[in-house]
């Protein structure tokens, strides 16, 4: 695994962990304390120290992901937990930067965590940060840059242009390996290349495209949608790009074996014999060979192989191919077991012509924690896609029905949705809103009541999230 | 930079471009410690750093072209050795450098664009995964783009189906009438012990997965059709090539130790077992010990042991790919370990190993024979004997020292040979090759030079080193020989007689021989200062032992 730290991001990344450190102490102890006054003191040196070589610094929060003065900050495992609670802590405020505008003593920092500490029970925590600060000459708060409408729609079309050709390449991957012809892994690697690109950039984008599913094409859409919600899974436990890439690919080829068993089988919609059954359950085994015949042998056809073998045996080992020593799954075939699960359980295929809801699917895969799937990963996993996965079908308490559309990082319950029918259930010109609205009196604007099935009614998800 | 470069800056880009075109060929020629590959890298980052006081450097990429601004700074045809078509090939359409790039950065750049086509990775890949904070690259997506009507039909199938209005309607109205409670699971935000137990789960993940995909590979053949081993053992002739090419020994012994359990009968055996062979003898190729000698060469492997049960495993044609490689190793450290294995595996097979000794390379045949040596095996005699007559005096000495520690009735002839050759060297070594056999008749060959005119005539060194050899035997001939030296008298050849009286006085003393007192007494007094020396030395060490 690729831990190297790239050395010229260092002060950048010190001065995030540091502030989150600070942030975090200051919440269990007065600003006087010892204890924060201490982590204050190691702070103050990274700030000013920087202040030596630029006018200010702005400590800034884009999507997922830190910037300080425009550099995004590559941080490392180590530094995931520090990382994390900060950008909560900033999300919570609706905060989307801190800068340091002049040299800072600890007096300073500690006005800073006395509003940032108290703004939070405030109905507009960013309001009442900027009145906090208002004495503060040294130290400034801004607001959450939102991408510009015109980037975000050209996003959205990256997006979808990525997705789909994902989607037509691994088709075009399986049939020629059906046709024993060659396959080039260079453009497959690119294509997860894209992908990554996009989810971390803006990751409820891309993953929002896994909700929509295609029965007459789900080998190919599952196979890209896997490969999407194990990089994103990925990413959130810290992996890096090179990381991201490797098991990016080893995800969309989990199921590259299905292409050695007969159509007739894989397609057939009644119940297996037991002979189908056991042709069917060797696709792991066709898998590794399948890997090696379109890939050269290196350390990333080496993980795909082992995820191509390992997806379907299970944490526990109860499941398939039954192996004589037995060892424990490799990681990245645990990230891919869980988002194969996700959306074989949410996806229409032959033999389940009904698909689950998002939230039934993982209310299962949570039974599941702990024996087929490995229940940290699961953790992260619930944190990813929210506990109303993108995709889902909501009523709220306003009576109007939504899909939802992305998850808020600042808070997993209350994710984006589209509004698509009014109070008295009528169909509406779809809207874009969020559960973390508030009233003038700080209350929620809308509350989730109950998840329906989209298939039950024929609402058709797609139609809202392309 | 501006949009309209001046020509200093034009000819700056050129030399920037032609310094990557000069280190593309370096860095593939010398490997990464070499001081010519670490000062090209530094010298194209002093040419950016130059570059980029005055702005980015950008560079648009054509098929046979590169850019800067509109002027075209570099211009190759075909495909070979193009670097203009090496980006563009792969999508690549727009390159910059920007201001604070570092010499790290410039490192990784080009490794990049020195790697061998024909890999997995192109370019952009190679790019994307350095992640260069100050080294951009615009690339055209289209190259990507597999089937370009496949979205927009994608699109319109999924958005066929609209919803219907009385649908929704009933959604709505069934919603309120169920019962039905949320289904799913709680979110239990993430705690710091869930971080650490993350970092505890990646860092045991972190081991070597070759040994476990060789594990699956083995338990895939457990299982397998016997159609399909030919495919699996391939799979594991490459797992053995690339923990070879990565200095790995211990993934490679552990693809030798699951062959072993491969079970050893019946007809579906037999054939598991041809494919396992194949993959053994792939070990032994040429292909494969080159890399090994290149690890070892650059100090990656060093457990001796680990390679000691490497080379356990190879077969014995093995030898004449080691021996190939041993030519060409440049550290002595590797030349030893590779000479430790070669001794190992020519114990299998003498033949192979003795092809050594055609080698062109005259240190090759040393070694070889310094190898024969080593192995202490009289069977080994004949081969060496062979390269008595090379035309290397470093061979022929090697040659005579082998036959020496070897021994046995049939060195004796080709030692005596060499007392007669044209160097003292090799002259000296059979005189010590005879010492190590210490036969009697290998004292009378002694004795026999030692008498005749030719002996006379060499220098005193050469005498001396004789006359000492002569002295291991200590028994009445030698130092009668030597006493009538001492009392030799001469009027024509005055000054080597009076050489051999020092030289057998230094080795009567050497021998102890205290019968020769008396006369190494009268010799003190010479006046020929080198006998009086000697004769005082040889008293000095029989009387008191020093």
């Amino acid at each position: 695994m690729e831990t190297k730290e790239p050395e010229q991001d260092r002060p950048f990344r010190d001065l995030v962990s540091q502030l989150a450190v600070v942030i975090r102490t200051s919440q269990l102890h007065n600003p006087a304390n010892e204890a924060v006054v201490t982590a204050i003191e190691k702070l103050i040196p990274l700030i000013n120290g920087l202040l030596e070589d630029e006018s200010s610094i702005q400590v800034e929060l884009v999507g997922e992901y830190f910037y300080v003065n425009e550099n995004r900050v590559k941080f490392t495992m180590e530094h995931l937990l520090n990382f994390d609670f900060l950008q909560k802590e900033f999300a919570k405020r609706s905060v989307g930067s801190i800068s340091f505008l002049c040299p800072v003593a600890v007096e300073n920092i500690q006005n800073l965590l006395s509003v940032f500490i108290a703004c939070q029970y405030a109905p507009d925590p960013f309001e009442a940060l900027v009145t906090g600060l208002a004495q503060e000459k040294c130290i400034d708060a801004g607001v959450v840059r939102r991408i510009s409408v015109d980037g975000e729609h050209d996003l959205r079309k990256a997006v979808k242009k990525t997705y789909f050709n994902a989607v037509s390449f691994t088709k075009g991957v399986m049939n020629k390996l059906k046709a024993g012809e060659r396959v080039n892994i260079k453009k497959a690697k690119r294509i997860v290349e894209s992908m990554v690109d996009l989810l971390l950039d803006r990751e409820e984008f891309l993953l929002g495209m896994t909700a929509i599913k295609n029965y007459d094409e789900y080998t190919f859409h599952h196979s890209v949608n896997v490969s999407i919600l194990s990089v994103a899974l990925g990413q959130k436990i810290g992996l890096s790009k090179k990381d991201l890439m490797e098991l990016g690919l080893a995800a969309l080829f989990h199921d590259i074996g299905k292409t050695e068993v007969p159509p007739l089988i894989l397609n057939k919609p009644t119940s297996f014999t037991d002979e189908e059954w056991n042709v069917l359950k060797a696709h792991p085994v066709h898998g590794v060979r399948m890997i090696f015949r379109m890939k050269s042998f290196d350390d990333s056809s080496i993980r795909a192989a082992i995820v191509a073998y390992e997806h379907h045996m299970h944490q526990d080992h109860s499941g398939y191919p039954g192996i004589k020593k037995l060892k424990d799954l490799d990681l990245y075939s645990r990230i891919v077991s869980l988002a194969d699960q996700y959306d074989g359980m949410t996806s229409s295929r032959v033999y389940a012509r009904v698909p689950m809801t998002p939230d039934k699917a993982l209310s299962l895969m949570s039974k599941r924690a702990g024996t087929q799937l490995d229940p940290l990963l699961f953790k992260f996993f619930i944190n990813l896609v929210g506990v109303y996965p993108i995709g889902s079908l909501i009523m709220l308490d306003t009576k109007e029905l939504a899909v939802i559309s992305g998850v808020n990082s600042g808070d997993f319950q209350r994710p984006k949705m589209i509004l698509i029918t009014d109070g008295e259930g009528n169909k509406i010109t779809p809207v874009a809103a969020s559960l973390t609205e508030k009233d003038g009196l700080g209350r929620y604007t809308r509350n989730v009541m109950r998840t329906l099935d989209p298939v039950k009614y024929k609402i058709n998800i797609a139609e809202y999230l392309l | 930079m501006k949009a309209e470069p001046q020509p200093a800056d034009i000819k700056a880009a050129q030399d920037v471009i032609a310094s990557f075109q000069k280190a593309r060929k370096s860095l593939r020629m010398y490997p990464s410690n070499n001081p010519i590959y670490v000062r090209t890298i530094e010298d194209v980052f002093r040419r950016l750093d130059n570059i980029l006081e005055i702005g980015p450097l950008e560079l648009g990429v054509r098929q046979n072209e590169i850019l800067f601004g509109d002027t075209p700074v570099y211009t190759a045809s075909g495909m070979e050795d193009n670097l203009a078509f090496f980006f563009f090939k792969d999508g690549l359409r727009e390159i910059s450098f920007k201001s604070g790039l570092t010499l790290e950065e410039t490192r990784e750049f080009l490794e990049a664009i020195s790697q061998d086509s024909g890999m997995d990775e192109d370019i952009v890949t190679l790019l994307w995964e350095k992640d260069l904070e100050h080294i951009k690259y615009v690339i055209d997506e289209n190259f990507l783009l597999e089937d370009e009507t496949y979205e927009t039909e994608a699109v319109l199938h999924a958005r066929e189906e609209t919803t219907p209005e009385e649908d929704l309607k009933r959604a709505h109205s069934e919603a309120f009438s169920a019962s039905t409670p949320l289904s799913a699971p709680e979110i239990v935000p993430l705690s710091s012990a869930d971080f650490e137990e993350l970092m505890r789960a990646v860092r045991l993940d972190s081991a070597d997965k070759l040994i476990k995909l060789i594990s699956i590979l083995f338990d895939i053949l457990s299982d397998c059709q016997p159609a399909v081993y030919p495919e699996v053992a391939g799979i594991i002739k490459s797992a053995l090539e690339h923990s070879i090419r990565k200095g790995d020994l211990s993934s490679a012994l552990g693809i030798f130790s699951a062959m072993d359990a491969v079970p050893p009968e019946g007809p579906v055996s037999d054939l598991l077992k041809k494919e396992m062979k194949k993959v053994q003898a792939h070990a032994s190729s040429l292909e494969l010990v080159k890399a090994l000698g290149e690890h070892l060469d650059s100090g990656q492997i060093r457990d001796e042991e680990m390679l000691i049960d490497y080379v356990r495993r190879l077969d014995s044609s093995a030898i004449a790919s080691l021996i190939a490689v041993l030519g060409d190793l440049k550290t002595m450290e590797a030349r030893k370990t590779v000479m430790n294995a070669l001794a190992f595996l020519g114990n299998k097979d003498l033949n192979a190993l003795a092809k050594g000794l055609s080698d062109p390379r005259w240190y090759v045949v040393r070694n070889i024979i310094h190898i024969f040596r080593k192995m202490e095996d009289r069977r080994c005699v004949d081969f060496v004997i062979k390269a008595s007559r090379h035309s290397d005096v470093r061979v022929r000495i090697e040659v005579i020292r082998a036959l020496g520690e070897l021994g046995g009735q049939g060195v004796i002839q080709t030692v005596r040979d060499a007392l007669g050759d044209s160097e003292f060297s090799v002259r000296s070594s059979a005189a010590r090759a005879l010492g190590m056999l210490k036969t009697e008749p290998a004292r009378m060959i002694l004795m026999q030079h030692m008498a005749g005119k030719d002996f006379m005539q060499a220098d005193f060194n050469e005498k001396k080193e004789f006359f000492e050899v002569l002295s291991g035997w200590n028994g009445p001939e030698s130092e009668a020989y030597m006493i009538k030296c001492l009392r030799a008298g001469s009027l024509f050849h005055k000054g080597r007689t009076d050489e051999l009286k020092a030289c057998a006085a230094y080795a009567l003393g050497l021998m102890g021989a205290k019968n020769a007192l008396p006369l190494l007494h009268k010799l003190r007094d010479s006046k020929n200062r080198t006998i009086s020396d000697y004769a005082f030395n040889a008293i000095k060490r029989i009387e008191y032992g020093n």
